[in-house]
């Protein structure tokens, strides 16, 4: 088999990235997935969509994917719903310093036309009456941020995809890319050969392991980070409700669930991503803390997933000077969902040799060479 | 309909227990569930499916399946399969997911 490129994941990057080169007239599009469309971090985010960063590079990506998800319905032409709610992001400051820090963020958000805004503790309680007010001291809140459902939404992109010609192939796993005089040849899968000179990393929580099989050094790790959902109810909760300093995030998505998760302290990394009694126990508590009416919910179900994290929590979007022809779009710790319309456009921008849309250098993965100063993003959960 | 004679089993006659089912006053007895108090009065409806709103009944009795969820005294998505009836509880049926303010 004979392949212009050759990308591994389906994840939503990988069919974002498969989309956006077939839509600019690439043919000869190979998608291989070791498991099913939407099997890793994907299938398994919290599908929250959030454009308040600390970092330029992270609100630009952001705010430039919300534009596309907010038309992604019509354009990919999709019959079923992506079930796009935009009503907000309260991201609630439990101590002074997250506050002052909270104003700076908004500051950036909005010169980058990001409608963030600083909140009052009481313009906050009429965002969302049941957050307990004795938890925070005052808010920062985007009305554009939002949700939305990562299985649909993938399969728009993939449908999108394979009416242009992409080829998808499941439950297949690459197991070698052979490299000759700084050259790709070909990938071997376990069930064929392809031939080809351009391979796209978009494995998800794998991607060091591919980045491993073209001899490439990816500075990431996985770690995994749980969640649960409850029964649904009727409508209560517009908004993403999010502390970092509290560890949580929580969400009633359209279906009427309510998603919640948090991030376990010293975590192992690695590919584990089992569920916890320990994580049922904190989750439970911290929401009950911020949001006390969920106590009266059921948990019907728990699951774990990959962040996959770059050293400064920034994706990396990438080529490599060591290696002509392979591509990256990984280490987007834990908000890999929420920036993929720009993967795909930035990522086959490149591919086509074209100028890319923005800027980003500061994605690259040589930004950790040298120990060269980068952007931390803080507000991670 | 409840099982009066057994070969093998008796069955003592427990307290009667009032309660109110969907406005109605109806009884039951000590022990029993409230769907299988409404079940022995021909309530055959518990609840109803949350898209086509078709009619669920009673069905895996042990709590697992959300068939009999209604709304026991102004709370929403109670088991009623594994909640013991009680003296002047107020069952309601549910017509949406619940309402948590109610």
């Amino acid at each position: 088999m004979k392949a212009n490129i050759v990308i591994i994941g389906a994840g939503i990057s990988g069919a974002g990235i498969a989309y956006n080169l077939a839509k600019k007239g690439m043919e000869g599009i190979v998608v291989f997935e070791a498991s099913y469309l939407t099997s890793g971090a994907t299938g398994r985010c919290g599908a929250g969509i959030r454009q308040q960063w600390s970092s330029k590079m992270n609100c630009i990506l952001a705010k430039k994917s919300v534009d596309f998800f907010e038309t992604a319905q019509e354009v990919l032409d999709y019959p079923r719903s992506i079930e796009f709610k935009q009503e907000g992001y309260l991201i609630v400051a439990t101590t002074e310093e997250e506050d002052l820090q909270f104003n700076e963020n908004v500051k950036l958000q909005q010169s980058l036309g990001i409608p963030a805004r600083k909140c009052t503790k009481e313009e906050a309680l009429k965002i969302v009456p049941h957050l307990n007010k004795d938890a925070f001291i005052s808010a920062a809140f985007c009305p554009t941020d939002g949700h939305l459902n990562p299985f649909t939404t993938t399969e728009a992109y993939y449908l999108a995809a394979k009416k242009l010609g992409v080829k998808f192939f499941f439950n297949e796993s690459v197991t070698k890319i052979i490299v000759k005089d700084k050259k790709i040849e070909k990938v071997i899968t376990n069930k064929r050969e392809v031939i080809t000179n351009k391979v796209v990393n978009a494995a998800g929580g794998y991607s060091k392991e591919v980045g491993d099989l073209a001899g490439i050094d990816i500075p990431v790790y996985s770690e995994n980070h749980e969640i649960l959902v409850t029964e649904p109810i009727e409508n209560i909760q517009g908004p993403m409700v999010i502390s970092f300093s509290l560890n949580i995030y929580c969400q009633q998505v359209p279906h009427g669930s309510f998603i919640m998760g948090r991030s376990t302290p010293n975590q192992v990394k690695g590919h584990n991503i089992g569920s916890t009694h320990e994580f049922l126990d904190e989750m439970a508590k911290t929401a009950v803390h911020i949001l006390p009416p969920l106590g009266e919910l059921r948990v019907v179900r728990q699951w774990g997933g990959s962040y996959n994290n770059s050293p400064d929590r920034q994706p990396i979007i990438s080529d490599t000077s060591e290696l002509p022809g392979f591509y990256m779009a990984c280490g987007f710790s834990g908000h890999g969902f929420m920036f993929a319309p720009m993967t795909g456009l930035l990522l086959s921008e490149m591919i086509m040799g074209e100028i890319t849309s923005i800027d980003i250098k500061e994605l690259h993965i040589d930004r950790f060479k040298n120990s060269r100063t980068t952007t931390y993003e803080r507000n991670v959960v | 309909m409840r099982i009066k004679e057994h070969p093998i089993l008796t069955f003592e006659e427990k307290p009667k227990l009032e309660f109110i089912y969907d406005g109605k006053k109806v009884s039951g007895y000590e022990g029993d569930t409230i769907a299988s108090a409404l079940h022995a009065i021909g309530v055959k409806t518990l609840s109803h499916s949350i898209h086509l709103k078709r009619p669920r009944g009673f069905y895996c009795a042990i709590g697992n399946c959300a068939s009999c969820n209604m709304i026991v005294d102004g709370k929403p998505n109670i088991r009623t399969c594994v909640t013991l009836l009680k003296e002047g509880m107020v069952v309601k049926t549910q017509t949406n997911k619940g309402d948590l303010y109610d």
